[in-house]
């Protein structure tokens, strides 16, 4: 097995496909830019799988747009074949995560509209939409509407009206994910052995994923993304002979050297530092009750436990459990060695206490972080120990401008809550002390 | 031998096939053939000039006077169809023409139809002189504005929702704007226009009376259909003929409802997009002898082939321009040039409006607000009249299965005829009784409007979810607990669009509540609404002018403030889906 990191782009071989130096903005209902990629760039060769890995908020998918000519970059431009490409992308087919079938047609009519519209004589539509539908295996639902297939049998049309035009690059945005486990297996199995003949189409293959394990099944370079602007962190070469055997020690090495990747990007190994004077920190994006699970599931599990096992255990999608962590760390009840997770002294006092306690501590916690000390130190100053929510969001847009304010205020106000920090009346849209 | 056995088992089924739809096909090609014969001795009608039009009262005269006021119906509503189309998909896609043409349907909207109605008579009377078409398209027109408007909004607010996911997948496979129409947008939009066309059917009706037997100064526009025949009646004092009136209207909009809305209602279906849960798809007897037409078979067949040789054409058409921006530019020099027109003609408009409400002193805008003051209070009492019974009827019905199938196309029939008809009936009981037409018009506003808030608070009694239901039985909660702490909030957003359609419906019923003739005498009582009817008779256009222009006011202000944080009050606090 051999795993290098190289440059996204490389500019000796011929590439089908490729994004350069491209940045994206969107604009917030507010008005305000919130920068979701930095300077990113991305090529796909011929004859390769390549993936976008990332956590929730890197870009994923903003790429794939941007690639495909869905949307045009802020900064920056798109290739196709050498030749800069301002519209769609062409010899490009898209499959996507929410399927995005037109329900009011059967099976063959939402692969027939798209012949047409490519402009197929009407001869070779019919024999070509019964070629693609039994290549995926949809042979005999013909006249099945959308609604009453499964959700693997949804994508299954998802990939046949992609294939349907020949293209010779195959997007799929996190293509599996509203699929239950068992069906995706086989049909990542499938669409390797769909892409794997080098003589037809689709020559190339560009998946967005969060799946680390979907990815070293999958792909041949694997672009690793870090979040909050997306920035491409390193590419990860997969040499891995095909078939690829998911449980070999050869692609667990490699889940685990892509584990780690992700994990030093998003939690470095700092010293919890005493943060107390430090910058206001952006909350991660949890609920509560996650976090106080994630203690009790520690707790359970002799005070320590692997990330991405926990991950995998608990059903969660390793963003989302690396946020929970990281809200866990910022209130100092877990640790982080490497992708271990492990209970503090004060997150196991924590656990002990009855919930009165527990309220509590929490409190204690939430007033190490500069955040909170300045919203209960403005809720102090005021005579009546009220303030507009609208102050603390300002507070919150001018600490964290490239932060989606709104997001940060309501995790806030959970945080909050849990400890009887403060109140917040939705009605009024005022904060107070309780 | 079981080769033989096949053969005659098809012959049998095709026979039996044939003998049970047979009769259906011979009765569709009849209908058929009868529309045609219908719609021909309609043209005859509308070529000839007849200065006056005598109405027969006998009720055998009646169905023809039913298909006069249907065809007119229907044409209106082809009109608010194609208007609703091109008006939706301009506000839709072009973000300029957007800003004008939203408000624009917002006034539009609460114009009521008096309002508009003398100017284009006496504008389509003039340009034909020699024929009726003038008229006829006039009485069309001012159908038409009952209907278009919220079928527009409707239409507009479809495409504007359509899933990101759908339009993407459109624009990676090239669909161009034709094929995106066809493929996506209109069947996304095709649910909320069905619905939509079918209050504006009903909405259309509301006025016919009026348009149809329309009196502007010492001239008499009157046009032969059911709405003149009513009115004839009423001026006659004949109560058998009112009735017979009645019942024709009723039926009239039973047929529509069996023939027209049921079965279009039930092809809809398919394009529904949420998935799962199909809850009582509804059923409709003339879809399923449609289906079963060989007929109806034949036509759609011929009919989808020559649809695929056209598009055939189209296709090598596309295949040689397809890419070229040059298309872009065409349809962005269209719109622009639309929009110039547009604001052209809005100016113009304006200007025209301010020259005739010069006319007027300063002081005579006095009663006419004053005016206003009275009919605000009428229709917010009749609105709150109608919430205090309908409410607990519609839980009544709406929680019962049973009772909700039995009064649900009731309540539809109920809503969709057109109150004025029944006018005359009851202001002869308020007569009787001897209340004064001051407090009267809140009855008949009452009549027409306290259908939308039964048959909303029916919706949302029906869509409580039973998990709660069955929480508040099993905690034991008593009646009055249960309707402050349950129902109301569930049904509030359903209230809130009740209340909405009730209040709009009352200020156009105030013109024909305030101002009414019975048995050749003028009855009316101070208010809005009398204002305006008198100023329509008398031809008094700057009066008019300002009356209308108040009511528009007061109801886009309304609808604005009040009704807009009942709205969001429903939105954030009363919303189960989220």
């Amino acid at each position: 097995m051999t795993v290098a990191t190289e440059a996204a782009v490389q500019p000796t071989t011929e590439t089908l496909c490729e994004a350069r130096n491209v940045s994206h903005d969107f604009i917030m209902p507010n008005g305000s830019k919130l920068r979701v990629l930095e300077d990113v760039s991305v090529a796909i060769k011929p004859l390769e799988v390549v993936a976008l890995l990332g956590p929730s908020g890197s870009g994923k998918s903003t790429i794939l747009r941007i690639l495909a000519g869905l949307i045009r970059p802020t900064q920056g431009e798109v290739f196709y074949r050498g030749r800069q490409v301002t519209g769609l992308t062409p010899g490009v087919g898209i499959v996507f995560q929410s399927f995005a079938l037109y329900p009011w047609m059967t099976v063959t009519e939402n692969v027939d509209v798209v012949l047409r519209a490519a402009g197929l004589p009407h001869d070779q539509i019919r024999a070509r939409c019964e070629q693609v539908i039994r290549t995926v295996g949809l042979a005999g639902f013909e006249e099945a509407y959308p609604r009453e297939l499964s959700g693997g049998m949804k994508q299954r049309l998802g990939i046949a009206r992609a294939l349907s035009i020949n293209p010779e690059i195959l997007f799929m945005d996190e293509p599996f994910s509203h699929v239950d486990a068992l069906t995706a297996e086989g049909l990542r199995a499938e669409v390797i052995d769909l892409w794997a003949p080098e003589d037809s189409n689709p020559s190339s293959i560009l998946m967005v994923s969060h799946d680390i394990k979907e990815v070293v099944y999958m792909a041949d370079r694997i672009i690793v993304l870090t979040s909050h602007p997306g920035r491409v962190r390193t590419v990860v070469n997969n040499a891995l002979p095909r078939p690829r055997d998911q449980r070999s020690p050869e692609s667990e090495r490699l889940v685990d050297y892509l584990h780690e990747i992700i994990t030093g990007t998003e939690m470095p190994d700092l010293p919890a530092s005493a943060p107390a004077r430090g910058r206001i920190e952006p909350l991660p994006r949890t609920d509560t009750s996650e976090v106080v699970g994630l203690l009790e599931y520690l707790h359970a599990h002799g005070g320590i436990g692997d990330l991405f096992d926990m991950a995998a255990e608990t059903d969660h999608e390793f963003g989302h459990m690396m946020a929970i962590t990281k809200a866990a760390e910022m209130l100092r009840f877990v640790d982080t060695p490497k992708q271990d997770v492990v209970l503090t002294a004060e997150g196991r006092r924590f656990v002990r206490a009855d919930t009165e306690e527990q309220k509590r501590i929490w409190r204690e916690q939430l007033l190490k972080l500069r955040l909170f000390q300045d919203v209960y130190g403005l809720l102090t100053q005021q005579a009546d120990h009220a303030v507009g929510a609208d102050m603390v969001r300002e507070l919150i847009i001018i600490a964290m401008p490239r932060e989606d304010y709104e997001t940060m205020f309501d995790t806030m106000v959970r945080w909050a809550r849990f400890g009887n920090l403060f109140a917040y009346e939705e009605d009024a849209d005022r904060l107070s002390l309780q | 031998m079981s080769e033989t056995r096949e053969v005659w088992g098809q012959a049998t089924a095709f026979l039996e096939r044939f003998r049970r739809a047979g009769w259906f096909d011979l009765l569709l090609l009849l209908g058929f053939v009868g529309a045609v014969f219908g719609f021909l001795s309609l043209a005859g009608e509308w070529r000839e000039l007849r200065p006056a039009v005598r109405i027969d009262l006998s009720p055998s005269a009646l169905p023809v006077y039913v298909f006069y006021s249907l065809s007119r119906g229907l044409i209106a509503y082809l009109l608010s169809l194609l208007f609703t189309l091109t008006y939706g998909y301009w506000a839709a896609k072009d973000a300029v023409a957007e800003r004008v043409l939203l408000p624009l349907l917002d006034i539009l909207q609460s114009i009521p139809v008096l309002g508009f109605m003398p100017s284009v008579v006496l504008a389509l009377v003039s340009i034909f002189p020699r024929s009726n078409v003038g008229l006829e398209l006039a009485s069309i027109l001012m159908i038409f504005s009952g209907q278009a408007w919220n079928m527009t909004f409707s239409f507009y607010h479809s495409l504007r929702s359509i899933p990101n996911d759908q339009t993407e997948a459109a624009t990676t496979y090239r669909f161009d704007w034709w094929q995106r129409l066809k493929w996506v947008e209109l069947p996304f939009a095709t649910i909320g226009l069905v619905w939509n066309s079918m209050m504006s059917m009903a909405g259309g009706w509301f006025f016919l009376m009026i348009t149809e037997s329309f009196v502007l100064g010492n001239k008499d526009f009157r046009l032969p259909g059911i709405g003149s025949y009513m009115s004839v009646a009423v001026a006659k004092g004949d109560i058998p003929a009112m009735l017979w009136a009645i019942l024709a209207m009723v039926l009239m909009i039973v047929v529509l409802d069996q023939l027209l809305w049921r079965p279009v209602v039930v092809w809809a279906q398919k394009f529904r997009v949420e998935e799962g849960a199909e809850e009582q798809i509804a059923s409709s007897w003339f879809y399923d002898w449609l289906r079963r037409s060989n007929l109806v078979e034949w036509v759609t067949r011929t009919a989808a082939r020559l649809g695929q040789r056209a598009e055939h054409g189209h296709q090598r058409k596309i295949a040689d321009t397809s890419g070229s921006p040059s298309s872009a530019r065409w349809s962005g020099a269209l719109s622009f040039l639309l929009f110039l027109l547009l604001m052209g003609a809005l100016v113009l408009g304006a200007w025209r409006l301010f020259d005739l409400l010069r006319q007027l002193e300063p002081r005579e805008w006095l009663p006419i607000l004053r005016a206003c003051g009275w009919t605000l209070a009428r229709v917010l009492l009749s609105t709150a009249l109608g919430t205090l019974w309908a409410v607990p009827a519609g839980l009544a019905i709406g929680l019962s299965p049973r009772l909700s199938r039995i009064f649900q196309p009731v309540v539809q029939i109920a809503a969709s005829f057109p109150a004025p008809m029944l006018f005359p009936l009851v202001i002869a009981l308020l007569k009787a009784a001897g209340v004064s037409l001051g407090w009267g018009s809140v009855v008949l506003m009452l009549l027409g409007t306290q259908w939308y808030i039964l048959f909303n608070v029916i919706a949302g009694a029906m869509a409580t979810p039973s998990d709660l239901r069955e929480a508040a039985r099993s905690y034991h909660m008593d009646m009055r607990l249960r309707f402050f702490r349950l129902y109301l909030p569930a049904v509030f957003p359903y209230l809130v669009t009740g209340w909405v359609t009730a209040a709009g419906g009352a200020w156009n019923a105030s013109i024909v509540a305030e101002y009414v003739t019975f048995k050749g005498q003028i009855l009316t009582t101070n208010g809005l609404g009398a204002q305006i009817s008198r100023a329509a008779e008398r031809a008094d256009f700057p009066h008019l002018a300002a009356s209308v222009l108040v009511m528009a006011a007061v109801v886009v202000l309304f609808n604005r403030t009040i009704w807009r944080w009942c709205y969001q009050l429903a939105e954030e606090r009363f919303s189960l889906s989220k």
